[in-house]
This record gives structure tokens, sequence and C-alpha cells, in this order.
């Protein structure tokens, strides 16, 4: 018998009782959609992780921080939590949270840190506004940073970053700005002069700069959390305005609360660079820690998605389980005149079996079908105005790719194989005789 | 002439110990190419055994069956499997086709297991159609056959294949006498054609057409019609020698001095 008969028999044997495949395709069906789903959301998570993890240039790069600054970290939602650090006397120093000089001696003293990278601005607290000619509507300075050390691939929607070899003030704006300050869009900001307003605490008066925008960023996690991009010199100004009242001697000396920086990623993973900073007494944050927080809240649901999906796919087996050892139950006859005829042990096995194989590939891929319909349309909805991943164009919550679905498809139908070996068994074993004599 | 089937010493023991049965006790006969053997006997005793030993559908529990002079308990699963799928033919009382299916899917079966191409399928299929006469019907569901119209269906399936063996268990059961003697007809015009018939049956009527009856009681031959006479084998021989233009009259006549030398 050649195979395509035998695939062609399974086939048409499979659609003599429609109903009875119907409900087991459909069993195969719910597990496979909810594993598919599942498979898809976890691609569309680490594919977006993956490009926001671009956005802080790749895995060399490295935040160092005072010990105590850990728990810092994880307030703010950006590292693991490890609750309220207990206060101890005697290491008062690290409840500063701040890297002195010498401190910053040591770090660059450590094997694997790239110490000319070394970037530490001081961070400038204090309100402050972008005003544009456009409109008279002020908006807050929410956030501001120098472009880090490393190689960085921030997503623009438009224009450039600012060029800190130039000695001007440039600023590339977060993304929500362009429209805000009375442009119609992203390109037509690019190249206008925006003004920035900050006001010094200590002596209450506001000060005003003109900068000039050079770009504009596309949506992120990363990109809307650190908020515009500003030229190392209009950081400068900015810095002399806030600390005006100091004198110079101080200013130089302020305190150092975290340093940008890059590693040796091809000789150190992220891991061992950390071990190495926290055995010099201080505490190291890379991009995986960051992009842990998104990843840990998708890692439980897919968790619970895993299980659900694997309780129905094993409820399904044991449906084609029943299905077919209906089905050796009803063609016992046939398998008796087929067997007469000369048709081998092996041959009926292979026909159920492959039966059970067909089951498993007609619910799965009824499975990726639908999961891929209703996966584009969410993916289309939440992208829409009002949808809740509207500000992340490039996040596609459902993604499916071969790579992905047909190896899901395969595991069900050995699932499926499985689950039809018994009842194969079962009919490749009858004696013809007994077989052909049965009522 | 060397014999197309031939036991020896054929046992058949169902069940084990205390609960044994034995269906068949020492079977010896030989069966010639040609022939039309009927095997006669009441119910339980044990021709329906004997014939799905000698089809090989069942091994023996003690003893051989030799088929062209192979021992067939010697083969192996695949080899018998071949065996029967190339050179016997099935006809049973009950039919067994599939009813959902064609009339062609039923016929092509035996060639399917063959793994032959569909192509050849389709015209062997075809000629076996047209020999039992239903060439029109090969897209019928048989569902949608009469009775004498499956069993010819079922005959064109047993010969598509050209065995040299046809093996009939009550082929006329199942049918009324007009469409039962249809179905007759064309087992022996395939007789005449070569083919070894062997019929089982506990129907007379239909015995008495073969050339010879082997009769079974108890698990024993009480009667054999070849056996009986010590011409058996010339007789045989001549019978065989003018195959080519047999009539009903030389085989009644063989019959009768057959059963008169007994």
């Amino acid at each position: 018998m050649q195979f395509f008969d035998v695939l062609r028999t399974a086939n048409h044997n499979l659609f003599r009782n429609k109903v009875r495949t119907f409900l087991t395709i459909l069993a195969i069906f719910v597990g496979s959609f909810t594993i598919i789903l599942n498979v898809a959301i976890n691609a569309g998570v680490n594919a977006f992780i993956d490009e926001q993890t671009d956005v802080l240039g790749g895995d060399d790069f490295i935040m160092l921080l005072s010990n105590g600054a850990e728990s810092m970290m994880s307030s703010t939602g950006m590292g693991a939590a490890s609750g309220p650090t207990e206060y101890v006397e005697s290491e008062a120093t690290s409840s500063v949270n701040a890297l002195s000089k010498e401190d910053q001696e040591k770090l660059k003293q450590i094997e694997g840190i790239d110490a000319d990278s070394f970037y530490s601005p001081t961070p400038i607290n204090g309100e402050g506004y972008y005003a544009s000619k456009k409109t008279d509507k002020k908006y807050v300075i929410e956030n501001m940073m120098i472009l880090p050390p490393g190689n960085f691939k921030i997503p623009l929607a438009a224009g450039s970053l600012p060029d800190d070899d130039k000695d001007t003030y440039q600023i590339t704006l977060a993304p929500e700005y362009a429209e805000a300050l009375g442009y119609d869009n992203n390109e037509a900001i690019i190249g206008q002069t925006i003004t920035l307003a900050f006001k010094n605490d200590v002596l209450k008066t506001w000060s005003k700069v003109e900068a000039e925008v050079v770009g504009v960023e596309a949506n992120g996690i990363v990109t809307s959390s650190m908020g515009s991009i500003i030229s190392r010199a209009l950081y400068d100004k900015i810095f002399d305005i806030a600390y005006q009242h100091l004198p110079a001697e101080y200013k130089e000396n302020l305190p150092t609360y975290y340093i940008m920086a890059t590693f040796d990623h091809e000789k150190f993973t992220e891991d061992e660079i950390k071990q190495k900073v926290a055995d010099a007494g201080y505490f190291a944050w890379t991009v995986s820690d960051m992009m842990g927080m998104i990843r840990s809240f998708f890692d439980v649901i897919m968790v619970v998605f895993n299980v659900f999906g694997s309780i129905a796919l094993l409820a399904a087996a044991i449906g084609i389980v029943n299905t077919l050892l209906m089905s050796v139950e009803e063609r016992t006859r046939e398998i008796g005149l087929d067997k007469a005829l000369g048709m081998s042990s092996g041959h009926i096995f292979a026909e159920f079996a492959t039966e059970a194989i067909l089951l498993g590939f007609w619910g799965s891929v009824l499975g990726v079908l639908v999961a891929f319909g209703i996966g584009t349309a969410v993916n289309a909805a939440v992208h829409a105005p009002g949808g809740f991943l509207e500000v992340f164009p490039t996040f596609d919550l459902f993604r499916f790719t071969l790579d992905n679905i047909l190896p899901l498809i395969l595991i069900i139908m050995l699932i499926a194989f499985i689950a039809g070996t018994a009842p194969a068994w079962k009919a490749a074993r009858k004696n013809p005789i007994d077989a052909l004599r049965y009522e | 002439m060397e014999p197309v089937i031939e036991t020896r010493d054929l046992v058949k023991v169902y069940g084990k110990r205390s609960m044994a049965f034995t269906a068949l006790k020492k079977i010896n006969l030989q069966i010639y190419p040609g022939e039309s053997v009927a095997i006669i006997g009441k119910s339980g005793s044990g021709k329906s055994t004997l014939m799905h030993l000698l089809a090989l559908l069942d091994r023996p529990t003690e003893g051989a069956v030799m088929i062209d002079g192979v021992d067939a308990t010697k083969l192996s699963a695949h080899e018998l499997n071949r065996l029967r799928n190339q050179t016997f033919g099935f006809v049973f009382q009950q039919f067994f086709m599939n009813p959902s299916d064609t009339v062609l899917e039923n016929v092509v079966l035996p060639l399917k297991i063959a793994g032959k191409h569909r192509k050849e399928r389709r015209t062997m299929a075809e000629k076996a159609l047209k020999t039992v006469g239903l060439s029109e019907r090969i897209k019928f569901k048989a569902n949608d056959l009469s009775g004498g119209q499956k069993q010819r269906v079922c005959i064109a399936r047993a010969i598509v294949n050209h065995p040299k063996i046809l093996f009939a268990d009550e082929p006329t059961g199942n049918l009324d006498s007009t469409t039962g003697d249809k179905v007759i007809k064309l087992l022996f015009d395939l007789n005449k054609k070569g083919v070894t018939l062997i019929i089982v049956t506990h129907d007379e009527d239909l015995a008495k057409l073969c050339d010879r009856q082997i009769r079974i009681s108890d698990g024993k031959i009480i009667e054999d019609t070849a056996k009986a006479s010590k011409s058996t084998k010339t007789s045989k021989k001549s019978r065989s020698e003018d195959k080519p233009k047999p009539s009903s009259k030389t085989k009644l006549a063989t019959k009768t001095s057959a059963k008169g030398a007994k």
C-alpha cells in the first residue's frame, strides 16, 4: 500500500462520522488556539523588548550606583523589588546614595568596564517648562537627559539626535511635544527654536534658554521614560542656571548619584560584570534589569496561558483516544476484511495513526487560523486611537511567524499521534477471523 | 500434478486445557489446480475452521498447510499477507463491503493493498466488473445495490487480482434462488477459466455442482469424493486435461463414478 493511499484512506475515514470528528477537532482547536496565542504574545513581547534593548545601545550599557541605590532603583519600578532597606548606622555612607570622586576612581579600576566611557551628569532638580512662539501654552519639563555613552539607537520619529561635538543648544524632543507646542507634525518643528525656562529654587528667579529642535523621538517604553535629549552644551547651561548661587569650587565637587558607562560584553556576561561591581562594594544595573520588569509581567500571563492550553490539549488527547477507539470498534469487520485481503498490521496501524495525526493537524491549523485572525484584529485595535498600545506603534502584541507556528503544529501532531497509538495498536492486533465475525 | 493446497495432519484446538475444544482432528487433503471443491458440513462441524486454515486466515495448532508445496506455517507475516493478497480471492456470505464507498472503491481494495497505481487499479477493476456484468454500476454507492449485485461486486473484488484460488463461504446464503443461481454460474464460469474454486456450504444442491465434495463432521473428513476411488488421481488428471472444454455432463459423470466406486 502506498503512502498516499494511507493518507487518503485515513482522511476519508476521518470524515465518515463528521460530527464526532468535528467535536474532536474542536477540542484540539481550543488547546492549540490558546497555546498559539500565548506563543504569539511571547514572540510579540520579546521582539518589542529586543527592540527596546537596542535603544539602550545593545547589551554593553551599564549603570553604576552606590550600594544603597539598589532600593532607590526598585522603588522607582526599575529594578527587582527587594523591600525597604534596613538602616544600619555603621553603613551610614551608603544611605546617602552618592558616589564621590574616590568612588568613581575605584569603579574605573574594575576589569571589563570602560573607564573612558564614564559619564556622570549631576542630576538637576527643579521646575521648568517648554514654550514656543506658536502657542501661548506652556508645558512642564518632565524629564531630560544627555545622550549616554555607548552605541545608542534611540528610535526617532523625525530629525536627528543632538550633536555633542558642537557648542550649541540642541534638543531632541520627547514624542508628545511637537503638536502640543503648536506645530502641525513632527517634521514641522525640526529646525525651529523653542524656549526652555528654568527656576532657581534658591534664588526664586526664572531664566530662559533658546534651543534648536533637531529631532523628535519615536514612542517606546525607554524613550517615554527618558524624556527629551539635550546636547551637553545645553545641559551645562541648565546646570549653571540651577546652581548659579553656588561657589564655583562647590559646583565642581557636587556628588554624583549614578555613572553611565559601557562594559566589554564580549568578555563578560551581565551577571559576571555585576558580580565584579558588587565585589567592589557597588551596585550595577544593566539593560536586562530594566527589561526584567516588563518581562516578568508577561511571564506570569504566559504561565497561566500555558497551563490552560496544556490542560485543554490533554483533554483533547483523551478525546482523540476516545474517538479512535469508537472508530476501531465500528470498523472491526472492515479491519477483518482488510487483513483477510492481505493488509499488514503495520498498515492498519499506520492508517489509524495517520487519522490521529490528521485530527491533530486540522485542530492545530484551525487554531492557528483563528488565533491569527483574532491576534491581527487585536493588534489593529490596540494601535488604533484610544487603544492601550496607541503610543507604541512598533509593539505588535501578537506576533505570528513560521518559526513559532510550525513547531507548534508539529508538536500537536506528535501529541495526537501518541494519543492514537493505543487505538491503532488495538486495530492492528485484531485477528482477521474474529474481526470478520464481529457483530 | 502438484496439489495447489495440501494439508498434513491439520489440527486446530480452540481454548486451553479444560476448556479446550478440538475443531479439526488430523485433516489430510490435497486440492489440485482447477478443481472445484465443496466443503460440506453442519454448523459447528469444523468446515469454516478448515476453510480459514486453508485460506491462511488462521494458524493451525498442529500440522501444516502447503501452498504450491511451500509450508505456509513457516512464512513470515509479510509473506503470508502477500500470498493471501496475490493468490487468494474471497467471497463471503455477508459480502463485507464498505457501504458508503463506491463500487469501484470496493473492487480496487485488494489492488490498493498490493500497492498498485491508480491507473492500473482502475483498468483492472473495470475488467473485473465487466466479468460480473456490472460495468455500468462502477460509480454507484455499494449501499444502493441489490443483494445479488452486491455479491457480484464481491466476486469482482475477489477476482480483480487474478487469484489462483477462490474461496467462497456460503456465497448464496443471503440471496434468493434466482440471484443465487446467477452468482453460482459466475463462480463456475471462473472455475472453467482455470481458477481453483473452494466453496464452503451446507447447501447440498450447490455442493453437487462441484467436482468434488468433502464432507466434514466433528472435525473429521467423513467423505471425500476424490479419495473415494482408486482412480482418483487418474480421473483428476484426465479431468484437468480436458479442462479447457469441461461440461456439466462430464462433471456429473465423474461425480457419479466416484460415488459409485465408494
